[in-house]
Formats: structure tokens, C-alpha cells, sequence
């Protein structure tokens, strides 16, 4: 019986890499690998970029607008593909996954956008449960996972609301138990403070680390620094598309 | 113990065991299937009953499409029956010139029976010719009026080839004679008859690979139209993890109902029509004596329609749904 530490297990075996073993060797849950992206437009996002995050750390993506910090994430989860270079997320070679393994790599990310992105037609509770959905969960198995997903992030006597009768900050509440309520091992965050007062924002990433305490790798696009160095967790700088300092705390 | 491990494996925990992994790996592929079919089903409908206007439309012309050629093809059907209920095509009915009599119709019957392409020859004198015509063809009441019998001898002849050559050489040859008015061949109308009906399957044919191709395209532009207005929402479900499957299968089980619904519309719309007809139809029936009923669908037919229907909504939702959830992805 094989049994794995879980702060090196990238994931668990997923039945369709020609080499499972494999991800048991990497810690790096993401790992970016002389990585340039060229939009059509002509527009470089990206030059040579290269780092890696191990299991179980957190880290911030910070630079001024248009730094590549939105294209990275977007990378990751494969909403866009890399000109040139090599990009391992969870233990999936993303030049090898092709349009039909994409899904397989976006359930092992859970992701929180800055607009938040619910579903306005759906309740607080169908929104956090989509994952679950789509992974196809029982459903008293759903019930159980999307509470107390909900009550970790506080809002678990809203769970019929409908998103447009919450605040701002509960709805990226929503968002982020959303992110988290498949338990997958990496979290990846695009600004999901921006439209938050500095307080709320605070509480949100106060969230974040929550869930990093817990196991899970964080990756988290911010251009709020002050709340970054309040943190104290490692921050990769982006300038134009070039990686310039990669902060890292004290043990 | 299994079946937990197996929905915990995105989890960064431990790994499941290796033995029974993959039993619990087909038992949890079966139940994620059955509940996706499950949440796909619900999900349809609510779509279907949120708009009901739009789709009360779209029901209205799908059920329309469906029913035009049904409906013809009904009327087909019912007049091959009618066909074949009518007398043996094979007869030659030769009527005699109105001064000759039954003694003459009596000679000539026995000078044809002597041939050898004749099988059988049966006399009918005027007599039973008028009480077979009183009897059929509701004119009794008129022929009261008559003080005379104003019909000639006839004479019913089955030649004994069956190929309908032999029947028209004899048809023509039989006309010739000098005691006889007129030959009636009934086979030579039973062919056009066949050939007409033949026309209107073909037409029938055509007018419903016409109309579902028609179907086809409504249901595709539907669904065309309901994955536009869901854009958002299949692109959250994407960033999610849904496959292409998943995002595409309610709308392919809206397609499924517009096309169970269609066909069950159109059944209803053809049992009333049916049913509108079915009297003044068995009204005239009856003055003819042809006790032809109006028959509607067997049970395997409307089956095939249910099904075919069903089909169709399927496959123009699946077509539309393929091409339109693979845009926005990235290759």
C-alpha cells in the first residue's frame, strides 16, 4: 500500500498520465520553465519567465497593470497556452494537454476571479455546488461539502440567496467557496481584492492563508502591495512580463 | 471506505489504495454519470418551462413540420386500403347493348366460356344489376321513380392469364363484338390507381425528408440561440473543470424534449384531424356501402414518430451544440 506525505503528493494517481509515478517525484505544484507569451496582437505578456511553487506554499504575483500577472494565472489554468516554454501544473505537462484533458487540470485548480464570476440566476448554494456538479458528486455528499465550504467562508445562512442580493465582499465570499469546495490542491486568485475596501480585503486574504495552513498551494495575482508585505509570504515581482524579484520570508 | 478515497482524490492527501482502486473507480464513473444525466434532465426543463412563450412557438412549428407529411401520408395509406378492398382487379365487366336479353347474354356467355384465355363467365341480368345498384349506391329512392329498368345484361369474365397484356388484348377483342356496348377492364384503372399512389408516397418522401431537415434547423437555431444567451455561464463551467460533454448535454436534452414534445403535439394535432374527419367520412362511406373506416397510426407507427421526432431533436441539438461549445477554447 502506497502511501504518499501529502505536502509532496502533487496529486493523486488520475489514471490517464503514461507515467503516474511521476508526480510523486515533483514538489513543484507549478513550475514555469523559460515561459514567453505573445498575444496575436504583437503584444509580449510574457518573456522568459521561470519559477516554481512548491506544495503547499503560498505566493503573491505583484507589478503594475499589464505586468503579465493576470496572463500567468491565465496560463495555469490553460484559458490561454504559452508561445514558448514549458508549464507543469499539478503534475500535468500543459504543452502535452490537449483540449480534451483541459478539464481534468481546471478541477484540480480552484480559481476566484476579481468580478467574482457567479452565476446570477442560480442560488448562493447551486453557484458553491457547481464543481460538485460538474465532478459529479452524490448529492447529499454535495449538500454536506458545499456547507461547510459556505461556513467557511462565513456564509452559511445565505445559502439560498441569490447573488445580487449580497454585498460585494460576500459575493467573492461565494466566489472563493466556490474555489474550495472540491478541495482541490491549488488556489489560484486574480485580483480578488480589487474591488474590495481595505479591510474586507484584509479578511479575504486572511482566507487564503487559512486554506494554505490547510495544505493547499496558493497563487495569488495582487497589485495591493501594502497588504502583501502586511502577510509576509513570498511575492514574485513582475515589469513587463519580466520576472525582477522573487521575495521570499524568513523561515 | 473506497468510494470516499475516490472523491477525495483531488485532494492533497493521501493517495487511494492501489487495490480495489479501480472498482471504486467504476463505481464512482457510473454514479457521477447517473447524477450529470440527472442534473442535465432537471436543468432542460427548467430552461424549456423559464421561457415558456418561446417554447410554446417552437413546439407549435416543430409539431407543424411533423405532422404536414404525417398527415399526408395518412391519407395515403387510407387510399392503398381503400384500393385493395375494391373487386378483383383480374375481371373484365363486358355490358350489352341495351336490346339484347338475357337469352342473348346467356349465348354469348356460353360461346365465351368455349376460349381458351377465359376462365370463368358470370351473367348478371338487369334485374340483379339493379337490385346490387339499389343496394350500393343509396340511389333507391331515386330508382323508385323508374317505371323501367333502364340496365342492359352484363356480362363479369375472368380471363385466365394473369398478366394484364392478356387481360387488355381481351378487353379490346371483347369490344369488337357487335352485342357489346362497353368494356369495363377494371385492372387498367387499379394500375394507374397504383401509379398515382406510387407518385404520392414518393412526394409523401420527399416532403417529409423536407420538413425534418426544416425541424432540424429549428431545433439547431434554438439551441443556437440558447447557447448564446448562456455564454457566461458555459464559460464559468469551463473554467470549472465541465468537459465539453457536460456543458453540451442540456442542451441536448433540450433537444430531446423539444423533439419528445413535437411529436406528441403532432400525434395529438393528426388523432383531431382523425377525429374531424371521421364522420362525414363514415357518412360517405356508408352511402357507397364500402364500409371503408378511417384508420389512423398503429402502435408501432406512432412509436416511430415518437422516436423519430426524438431523434431529431437530439441530432440538430448535438450538431448546433458540438460546434458552438468548442468555440472559446483554446485548442
Amino acid at each position: 500500500m502506497l502511501r504518499i506525505d501529502p505536502r509532496v503528493a502533487v496529486h493523486a494517481p488520475c489514471g490517464h498520465c503514461p507515467f503516474p509515478i511521476l508526480h510523486f517525484r515533483r514538489s513543484a505544484v507549478i513550475r514555469f520553465d523559460n515561459v514567453s507569451k505573445r498575444y496575436d496582437t504583437g503584444h509580449e505578456a510574457l518573456a522568459e519567465l521561470s519559477f516554481e511553487i512548491g506544495a503547499g506554499e503560498m505566493a503573491f504575483v505583484t507589478g503594475h497593470s499589464g505586468a503579465g500577472k493576470s496572463t500567468i494565472l491565465k496560463l495555469i489554468a490553460l484559458q490561454e497556452r504559452a508561445t514558448r516554454g514549458q508549464i507543469a501544473v499539478n503534475g500535468h505537462d500543459l504543452a502535452r494537454t490537449g483540449r480534451r484533458g483541459i478539464p481534468q487540470l481546471r478541477r484540480g485548480i480552484g480559481m476566484v476571479f476579481q468580478d467574482h464570476r457567479l452565476l446570477l440566476d442560480r442560488s448562493v448554494f447551486d453557484n458553491v455546488a457547481l464543481p460538485l456538479v460538474i465532478a459529479g458528486t452524490a448529492r447529499d455528499e454535495t449538500a454536506k461539502r458545499v456547507r461547510a465550504s459556505l461556513d467557511k467562508v462565513g456564509l452559511l445562512e445565505r445559502e439560498q440567496a441569490l447573488p445580487l442580493a449580497l454585498s460585494t465582499g460576500e459575493q467573492q465570499r461565494v466566489g472563493i467557496a466556490r474555489a474550495i469546495v472540491a478541495k482541490p490542491p491549488l488556489l489560484i486568485a486574480d485580483e480578488p481584492t480589487g474591488n474590495l475596501d481595505p479591510q474586507l480585503a484584509g479578511e479575504i486574504m486572511g482566507l487564503f492563508g487559512e486554506f494554505q495552513r490547510v495544505g493547499t498551494t496558493v497563487l495569488v495575482a495582487s497589485h495591493d502591495l501594502p497588504l502583501i508585505k502586511r502577510l509576509g509570504k513570498r511575492v514574485l515581482v513582475l515589469d513587463h512580463g519580466r520576472l525582477i524579484d522573487d521575495f521570499r520570508p524568513l523561515p | 471506505m473506497n468510494r470516499r478515497k475516490a472523491q477525495n482524490r483531488l485532494k492533497p492527501a493521501l493517495a487511494p489504495a492501489a487495490s480495489g482502486a479501480s472498482v471504486a473507480r467504476v463505481r464512482w464513473n457510473l454514479r457521477a454519470w447517473r447524477e450529470q444525466h440527472r442534473h442535465s434532465l432537471t436543468a432542460s426543463l427548467r430552461r424549456l418551462a423559464a421561457r415558456p412563450l418561446a417554447t410554446t412557438l417552437t413546439l407549435a412549428v416543430l409539431a407543424l413540420a411533423l405532422t404536414l407529411p404525417l398527415l399526408f401520408w395518412l391519407l395515403l395509406d387510407n387510399a392503398r386500403a381503400l384500393g385493395g378492398t375494391l373487386e378483383d382487379a383480374g375481371a373484365l365487366s363486358a355490358f350489352l347493348k341495351p336490346d339484347r336479353d338475357v337469352a342473348a347474354a346467356q349465348a354469348l356467355a356460353a360461346r365465351w366460356r368455349e376460349r381458351a384465355d377465359i376462365a370463368t363467365v358470370e351473367v348478371k341480368t338487369p334485374e340483379q344489376g339493379l337490385e346490387e345498384f339499389r343496394s350500393q349506391s343509396g340511389f333507391a329512392d331515386a330508382l323508385k321513380v323508374l317505371h323501367y329498368n333502364p340496365l342492359p345484361a352484363v356480362l363479369v369474365i375472368t380471363p385466365r392469364a394473369d398478366a394484364h397484356e392478356a387481360g387488355a388484348a381481351l378487353a379490346d377483342e371483347l369490344r369488337r363484338d357487335p352485342a357489346v356496348d362497353l368494356v369495363q377492364y377494371d385492372a387498367q384503372w387499379r394500375q394507374r390507381l397504383s401509379a398515382i399512389l406510387a407518385a404520392g408516397s414518393r412526394a409523401a418522401g420527399v416532403l417529409a425528408l423536407l420538413l425534418a431537415l426544416a425541424a432540424l434547423l429549428v431545433v439547431g437555431n434554438t439551441v443556437r440561440l440558447d447557447i448564446q444567451g448562456r455564454r457566461e455561464e458555459i464559460a464559468v463551467m469551463q473554467l470549472l473543470g465541465a468537459s465539453d460533454g457536460f456543458v453540451r448535454r442540456p442542451f441536448l436534452y433540450t433537444g430531446f424534449w423539444y423533439g419528445v414534445l413535437a411529436g406528441g403535439l403532432s400525434l395529438a394535432v393528426t388523432g383531431l384531424v382523425e377525429w374531424t374527419l371521421a364522420a362525414p367520412l363514415a357518412q360517405l362511406a356508408a352511402s357507397y356501402d364500402h364500409r371503408f373506416g378511417l384508420h389512423g397510426l398503429s402502435l408501432a407507427g406512432t412509436l416511430l414518430v415518437l422516436g423519430g421526432s426524438t431523434a431529431l431533436g437530439w441530432l440538430g441539438a448535438w450538431l448546433t451544440a458540438s460546434r458552438h461549445i468548442a468555440l472559446g477554447q483554446p485548442g
